[in-house]
């Protein structure tokens, strides 16, 4: 396997310090004294660093059901019990260090039948293998809007940097996430902390197993009382079956009042090459 | 006569009788304008100096190691004794940091050979065959075995390498550069030729783990010897294919004027720099590459048809052995075994001398290995499902999930290494030692 000088040529000095800009950019952003809410649970994942190949395109489709929600509307939002979120996540890998996703937010519920949640849009760029980081080193950032029925913040942003490290059969990954709101009744309540972390541990080559966590602690700098943050925990598997497939199941659990009491999740992703596959490419 | 002599401290005098010096030590050279490479040397340069030897006279060579390792030279191809060929593990000893070690021994059998580093990296992309310890070994022949206008020795190395997981689920290198005689195409000097002259190119790959495809643009190329040993079918062939330690000598008639690019045949792979500019007298202008839409190679097109095996022939001992891995997290690199066993777990073969043998390669694994053997040349006769006979080499590749069966007669005392040469898989227990008494 080989990364081609390519890349690397784009990566030249002049690339760093654009791709260092654009990171300080979203820094500035993030420094704003905002806070946010959470979004719902419409995509469950952890990240890991590396981003979709160009030439590529993965579809995923997020399914998260919960067994035990919320049961009253709250800012007038629907409740949360027994919803079921499919989420479908478009990503084109752009080239070898950054992509772009797309997502799709629906729900169903008794009584509500499928609705629109809204849309997001994620570009990423990554550290590139040849800057030699001894972890893999991503930050991604989501812009998008949901229907007030499903949040009351209606345009929201995030900035995720993304750190993750294979070791042995040992996988961990950390996301801590900032979130801020563009349009609702948060706008003026500052930034809001949202990280995420999973550690895995491959039981075989193609089967691993481990836990994810998900939390949202309020505004940054001056956290919610804990029963008014979110904190889940959801075991999970990773079926490592081809490198065309991505599948992901949990069963995640609420810690505090805020947060739905259990949630079972599934991810099943496909990925695609596009153009004619040569072996002299 | 073989001799190794290790010294505690450099003796000059024994240094100025050598025939020839290696100095082992850090290098820093430039691939491609303004890009420079740190690395471990031979001599300060990338690659080491072209050694030429006469086959059958003996010759001392004297190596210092002025690197923080230990160290120790394989004399790749060479049938030379256990304690000169240049493997620790066969009993060679190492040369220590600040230490020095004068070999002496007579180079047989003539052709195409290389010398290299032939320690442990582990996860260090800078050392064994990461690094730029590698050079060409030229031995004469006794005769000559023809005469060419000009003479190439090309070297295929990657550098910058890291180790990613792929796509199989298991770590593997990738590099960042590639090069051939330490530069990246169109850094360094062209190869330059005249319209109408045979030309020969020695070509070696000493990747640490990387095959490449190698074509010359606007020309075909005649493959005459692999491995350094003559072919029973000399082949006009489009592009040639080296796994690593693999070399292949090969014949260009220069009837094509202009200025072309012999470089790797995957896109990816010449972007990183692999390639060459040949060059006619009289011509100029910017180098013409044609790229090749498919990637074409086939042993068997060089051997003959096969023997009908005599009764002697049918007395050669099967030895199958099977290439697994063992998976140890998608972080890691996987442990590789032969019959269910890794190195220095694996069985020690016991050889009879005098016997012939016949080692039947499966590869049940989802990587390609190219297999070599220590102080042996080895007759391929079986290559993926098809029989051939006539081509002795000391690497062949067993491609994923396929098998190979090569032949050889035992007739070298002692302990002989056979190990994949790729540096991680033979880090990873890629190796067993055939004892022959």
């Amino acid at each position: 396997m080989f990364l081609t000088l390519y890349p690397e040529r784009e990566i030249l000095l002049r690339d760093r310090y654009r791709l260092l800009l654009y990171f300080a950019v979203l820094a500035l952003f993030a420094t704003a004294p905002l806070r946010a809410r959470a979004q719902g649970n419409y995509e469950v994942q952890v990240y890991g660093s590396d981003t979709v190949a160009p030439k590529s395109t993965m579809v995923e489709l997020h399914s998260n059901f919960t067994p035990k929600g919320s049961t009253k509307t709250d800012d007038g939002t629907y409740p949360t019990n027994h919803q079921l979120h499919e989420t479908l996540e478009i990503t084109q890998g752009i080239n070898s260090w950054s992509e772009v996703g797309f997502y799709l937010f629906t729900s169903w519920q008794d009584g509500h039948g499928v609705q629109w949640v809204g849309d997001h849009i994620r570009p990423r760029v990554r550290v590139p293998d040849s800057w030699h980081w001894p972890v893999g080193v991503s930050v991604s950032t989501e812009v998008g809007y949901q229907r007030s029925q499903y949040s009351p913040d209606t345009w929201t942003w995030e900035i995720r940097p993304i750190v993750d490290k294979s070791i042995g059969r040992w996988y961990l990954a950390v996301n801590p996430a900032l979130e801020r709101t563009w349009h609702g009744p948060d706008t003026n309540q500052g930034v809001g902390f949202s990280p995420a972390a999973k550690v895995g541990y491959d039981f075989t080559r193609k089967i691993s197993g481990g836990v994810e966590y998900y939390g949202n602690f309020g505004r940054v700098w001056s956290f919610s009382a804990l029963h008014d943050q979110q904190q889940q925990l959801f075991a999970v598997t990773d079926l490592n079956v081809s490198p065309k497939w991505e599948l992901n199941f949990g069963v995640g659990m609420g810690a505090t009042s805020a947060t739905d009491h259990l949630i079972i999740k599934a991810i099943v992703g496909r990925r695609f090459n596009w153009g004619k596959q040569s072996p002299v490419d | 006569m073989t001799a190794v002599s290790l010294l505690g401290r450099r003796l000059p005098a024994l240094a100025e009788t050598a025939d020839y010096s290696l100095t082992i030590g850090p290098c820093a050279f430039e691939v491609a304008p303004r890009k420079f490479i740190k690395t471990t040397a031979y001599n300060n340069q990338v690659p080491g100096p072209l050694l030429r030897m006469r086959a059958g006279a003996p010759v001392t060579v004297h190596v210092t190691n002025q690197s923080s390792n230990n160290e120790v030279v394989h004399w790749h191809g060479l049938f030379l004794p256990p304690e000169v060929d240049g493997a620790m593990e066969e009993g060679t000893p190492h040369i220590a940091p600040g230490a020095s070690a004068t070999y002496t021994f007579t180079p047989e059998p003539a052709g195409l050979r290389w010398y290299h580093t032939h320690v442990m990296a582990g996860s260090d992309m800078k050392k064994g065959l990461y690094s730029g310890q590698f050079g060409v070994l030229w031995v004469e022949p006794r005769e000559s075995r023809g005469r060419y206008d000009e003479e190439f020795f090309l070297t295929l190395h990657d550098w910058d390498g890291t180790m990613t997981s792929s796509d199989d689920g298991s770590m593997s290198a990738v590099y960042g550069v590639s090069t051939i005689n330490g530069r990246t195409l169109g850094f360094g000097e062209p190869l330059r030729v005249k319209q109408g002259q045979r030309v020969m190119m020695h070509v070696v790959n000493t990747s640490a783990t990387e095959p490449h495809w190698l074509a010359l643009a606007g020309h075909r190329v005649r493959v005459v010897a692999l491995d350094g040993n003559p072919v029973p079918t000399p082949t006009t062939v489009e592009m040639l294919h080296l796994s690593p330690a693999e070399r292949i000598s090969a014949e260009v008639v220069m009837d094509n004027p202009g200025v072309w690019v012999l470089g790797e045949v995957r896109k990816h792979v010449q972007a990183a720099g692999m390639g060459i500019v040949v060059e006619y007298a009289g011509s100029s202008g910017k180098p013409k590459w044609v790229q090749p839409q498919t990637l074409h190679w086939d042993y068997l097109q060089f051997g003959t048809k096969p023997i009908v095996e005599s009764s002697a022939e049918l007395k050669a001992t099967m030895v199958p052995l099977i290439f697994e891995s063992k998976f140890a997290g998608h972080g890691a690199m996987d442990r590789w075994m032969i019959n269910g066993k890794s190195f220095p777990d694996t069985e020690t073969l016991s050889l009879r001398k005098g016997q012939r043998y016949r080692l039947v390669f499966k590869n049940k694994s989802r990587d390609d290995h190219p297999v070599h053997l220590h102080r042996h040349s080895f007759e391929v006769r079986r290559w993926n499902g098809r029989e051939t006979s006539g081509i002795l080499k000391d690497t062949i590749l067993v491609s994923a999930g396929k098998e190979a069966e090569v032949e050889f007669t035992a007739d070298r005392t002692g302990l002989s290494l056979f190990h994949c040469h790729q540096q991680d898989h033979m880090d990873m227990g890629f190796m067993m030692l055939f004892r022959c008494s």
